[in-house]
Formats: C-alpha cells, structure tokens, sequence
C-alpha cells in the first residue's frame, strides 16, 4: 500500500515537471508561428497579443513577393543546394574511407587512422583564420563550395562508420574476394547496404549541421544573394526597431525552420537511434 | 622477383587524406604559426616571435589586452553557467521520462528534441520576440518593461534561456538511453532495502551512467568555449560589452570592415584553443579518477 502511493506521488512529479518544461520549450515557436500571421496594422495597433484577432497571410504573400530587401527564398534555396550537397558527398567519402580503414591491408593503416583521429581532436578555433584564407585562395569566398567542402574532412563519422563495419563478418568478403569481386564490388555490393542505418544517422546529422551552422557562413558570405539563410536572418535582426515588419521577421523564422522539422517529422526514429551509437561509447 | 604493389587502399583512404591535410591540418598548423606574426589576410605574415602574446597577456594600455580579458571572462562566465545546466536539466529530464509510470513519452521527448533542430539565428528572432519590452511575452506576462538583452543580469539569462531550450535535446537522449540500460534488478533490491526514489537516484543511476555523464560534461564544455550566434543574436554582446564572448573579439578582429587584424586574432583563437585543451584534459582525469 505504502508502496504504490510512494510510487504514484513520484509519478505525478514527474508528470508535472515534464508538462511544465514541454509548456516553456513549445510556446515561443506557437507565439512566433501565431505572430506570422497577424497583419502590419494589427501589430502597430493592438500591441501584444498571444493570437492573432484576425488570421491573415499577408506576411507571407510580401515574404514571397518582395524579395528585395531580404530574398529569404533565396537563402532557403541556397540552404538546401548546400546542405543536400554537403550531405550527400558525406555519405560517399565516409563510407568509401571508412571502408580503406577497416577493410583493406596496408601498412600503418590503424596508426594512420588514429593518428588523424587525435588531431581532430585539437581545437577548431585555432584553424578558423587560416580556412577562411584557404577559401578565398581557391577561389570560394561566396560560393556554395565553401560551406559544401571543408566538412568532408571530419573525422567522427568516419570513426561511427569504421565502428559500424567491424559488426559486418568478413566471411562475407573473404567468399566474395575468392570469387574473383574487387575492392570496389565488395564495397558497393556488401558492405553499403550493410551500413546503410549508420550511413542513414550520419546523413541526417550532416544535413542539419550544415543547414544550421552559423559562425562559418556569418564569416565566408559578404554576398546578400549567395548566402545561406542561418546568415541571412542575422541581418534581419535590425528589424526590430520597426514594429510593422514583426509579421513578416516571424514568418522568415518559420520558413527557415520548417525544413529540418520536416526531416525530422519523417525520420524521427533516426534521429532518436543514435543513442544507441551514442550510448556506444560507454563501452 | 618483382613485389606486386598494391595501389587500390590509396583510391579509398587517399581522397579523404587531402581533405584533411587541407581543410584541418594545415589551417591549424597556420593558425599557430599566425599567432607568432603581424597579419592582414591579404599580404604574407611578419614574424613578430612573443610580441601578440605579450600584448594581449600584459599590455594594460592595449585594446587588445582588454578584449582578451573580458571575453576571456564572459566566455568563463557562459561556460561556468551553462554547462551544469545543459547536464542537469536533460538529467532530470530523462529522469522523469524513464519513470516506469510516465506515458507519451515519445510526445514529451520530441517537442524538447526539436528546438535543437532549429538554427540558432531563427530561434534568436523568435526568442527576441519573447523578450521585446512592448510585445514580448514575458514583459506583458510579468506586467514589467525591462529591456532585457540592455541590462544585466537579463543579458545573460537572455543568452542561458535560448541556449538551454536549443542544447538540451542530445544530452537528453544520451542520458535517457543510458538509464534504460541500468538493470531493473538493482532497484528492487534497493526498494526491498527501504531506499527512497532520491536515495536510488543517487547511489544507483548516478553511477551506473558515470561514463557518459563524463562524456557529456567533456563534449558540452568544449562546445560551450566556442559561444559565438547566443550574444551575437541575442544582445550583440552588451550591455556595454558585458556579454561580448572572446569568440566574437577574434572575428571581429579577423573579419570585420577595417584592415584585418590576424595575428593578435590567431593569438587568441590558440590560447582559447590552449584553454579548451587544459580543461577536457582535467575534466577527463578528474571524473575518470572520482569514478573508479
């Protein structure tokens, strides 16, 4: 008796606690959602309100329409060339190098790849300065490729990958090989679709890490046209200082953050399985 | 007899090997080597050996010197505000989803997932909304007219409040699985023993999830050193420079409008980078040894 009331009490606890902290993290993105679609005139004139009185879509009819100022389609488009891009060569670089490590003979193969997994390691502010001027020797300060490329050369997928692949036996290789298949046909035959939940994981993480990333474009896109939307509506904080534009600042936030709340809404389980490489590591 | 080379290994591991030797190993053996120079980005460095370190360390009368202390100061004082929180509260989170009684619990942990998933620049026109002195919730919730990214302490716990509400998600799902995979047989026995809801937190789940709650507390803080998009969105470093993190000092200095000034920024960028280093390093020893 004493038990079960101890344990319902501990419950409602719990209960409360997580209502109350779904109730704060979830009412800024309905007050700003709600605010997109209140009109110019009714911000100016009825001041703060939870809803709007009149539902209307005119911030988003002007978002669309008058693209002079702020192209925020624009940025969205370039967001999704780079964050496609990027995530797609991910998946191939990872895989194909993590396949060499854990895979093929050569010498000081496992000293190589540790090697470069500890320097990884080593602090990123510290090589900011010099990407950026390595950037513009190639050529790349405000195109695309400088947000698409230099994260190819992480390690940590890799690492998750190489990982991943020593759960694969390697009978399945070994009877492949004897039957004359080469490196590559037993890459892309036998081990890519064995690794394609992990290759999946990291996809998604490399697209919303490159849709969100912020101090690098901040840094390599001078250009209103060509930059990203995360860097885009850092120049659409000074709107603040002019009530009339509060519908349309919140609808911009909204359209930028629809795309990976999509992706989130159609591969949840991916993004909540992680935790078992996550938890991996406690190993 | 002729050895057959085999070139194939080269074609898999090769193409990422470039990749790392030009967009991470040369960049951070220039970044350190920049430090040592007078620098505009444009012409080649001049070596000046100490003299960014010195300037930056002890020149009271430099800008440079200033800049350094106080972001080295408000990065300290994010990190040292921030990072207990980012463990504790998805702690607590997790926690209460794995109560066996609580359901939904897969509604609860998306919606604290999701704001994760937002860049930080939407979320911070969003958040700026929530605290605008006329039309923000809090301020007309309140019945107050702070000004709240203007005045300390509401600077900062304008900054906390968006980094909490986007940061927690990860360590949230980390520490919910590690719970799960505690063994239900540990807390019976303690139930049989007499031992409370409190007492079974902290003498089983606590230790049963050390390693990746030293995990988590390393990766949060080395995260939470590079602060940069918080008070630059949120309050553009003020009041009075209250809240300007040394991140933005480097960038500003490397990047903005004027002549650019990278060498005292590379100076900057490695003893922060130093500092980062250090404090892993001891955080590692001192949970691995606390632990065992």
């Amino acid at each position: 008796m004493k038990m079960t009331k101890k344990i319902s009490i501990s419950k409602y606890l719990s209960y409360l606690f997580l209502i109350v902290v779904s109730a704060i993290w979830v009412i800024p993105l309905i007050f700003g959602l709600a605010t997109s679609f209140r009109s110019q005139t009714e911000v100016v004139t009825a001041g703060f309100r939870l809803l709007p009185i009149n539902w209307v879509v005119e911030n988003y009819v002007t978002i669309f329409s008058d693209t002079s100022s702020a192209p925020i389609l624009r940025w969205i488009g370039n967001s999704l060339f780079i964050a496609i891009s990027h995530t797609i060569l991910v998946v191939i670089v990872i895989s194909i190098t993590a396949y060499g490590y854990s895979r093929m003979k050569f010498k000081g193969r496992d000293v190589m790849f540790f090697t470069l997994l500890a320097i990884s390691f080593f602090p990123s502010v510290v090589n900011l300065i010099p990407s950026y001027k390595i950037i513009d020797m190639l050529g790349w300060v405000n195109t695309p490729w400088a947000m698409i490329v230099p994260g190819l050369a992480g390690m940590g997928n890799i690492f998750l990958v190489r990982q991943f692949m020593k759960n694969i036996p390697r009978e399945l290789d070994e009877s492949a090989r004897v039957d004359g298949a080469s490196d590559f046909q037993i890459y892309s035959r036998i081990i890519l679709p064995a690794i394609k939940p992990i290759l999946i994981v990291c996809g998604l993480f490399s697209f919303v890490g490159s849709w969100n990333d912020f101090l690098w474009p901040v840094i390599v896109y001078t250009d209103v046209e060509k930059m990203p939307v995360t860097a885009g509506l850092l120049l659409l904080q000074d709107i603040y200082g002019n009530y009339r534009m509060i519908g349309q600042l919140m609808g911009s936030a909204i359209l930028a953050i629809i795309p990976t709340m999509l992706l989130f809404v159609f591969a949840q389980k991916y993004f909540v399985q992680s935790l078992d490489l996550n938890s991996g590591i406690k190993g | 007899m002729k050895k057959k080379m085999n070139l194939s290994p080269i074609f898999f591991v090769g193409p990422h090997i470039i990749l790392f030797i030009v967009f991470i190993l040369l960049p951070s053996l220039y970044g350190i080597y920049a430090s040592f120079t007078q620098w505009n980005l444009v012409g080649d460095p001049v070596w000046v050996g100490l003299d960014n370190y010195k300037t930056i360390l002890f020149d009271q009368d430099s800008t440079f010197h200033y800049q350094f202390i106080n972001g080295m100061k408000n990065t300290f004082i994010f990190v040292g505000i921030s990072v207990p929180l980012m463990i504790i509260i998805p702690l607590l989170i997790a926690v209460a989803l794995e109560h066996k009684g609580v359901k939904m619990k897969s509604f609860f942990q998306s919606i604290i997932y999701v704001p994760g998933l937002i860049s930080i620049s939407a979320a911070a026109l969003i958040w700026s909304l929530i605290f605008n002195k006329q039309l923000g919730v809090v301020n007309n919730l309140f019945g107050s007219d702070t000004v709240w990214s203007a005045t300390q302490p509401f600077a900062w716990i304008v900054i906390f409040v968006i980094t909490i509400w986007a940061g927690v998600g990860g360590n949230m799902i980390i520490y919910r699985a590690s719970i799960n995979g505690v063994p239900k047989d540990l807390y019976e026995s303690a139930q049989i023993d007499g031992a409370g809801p409190i007492r079974q937190f902290f003498s089983i789940t606590l230790p049963s999830i050390r390693f990746p709650l030293i995990y988590t507390l390393v990766m949060t803080t080395a995260g939470a050193f590079n602060v940069f998009a918080q008070p630059l969105m949120m309050t553009a470093g003020g009041p009075r420079q209250g809240t300007t993190v040394l991140m933005m000092y480097i960038r500003d200095l490397a990047f903005s409008s004027g002549e650019s000034i990278a060498g005292i920024a590379s100076a900057m960028a490695v003893l922060l980078g130093v500092v980062i280093l250090i404090i892993s390093a001891l955080q590692y020893y001192l949970m691995n040894r606390n632990a065992s």
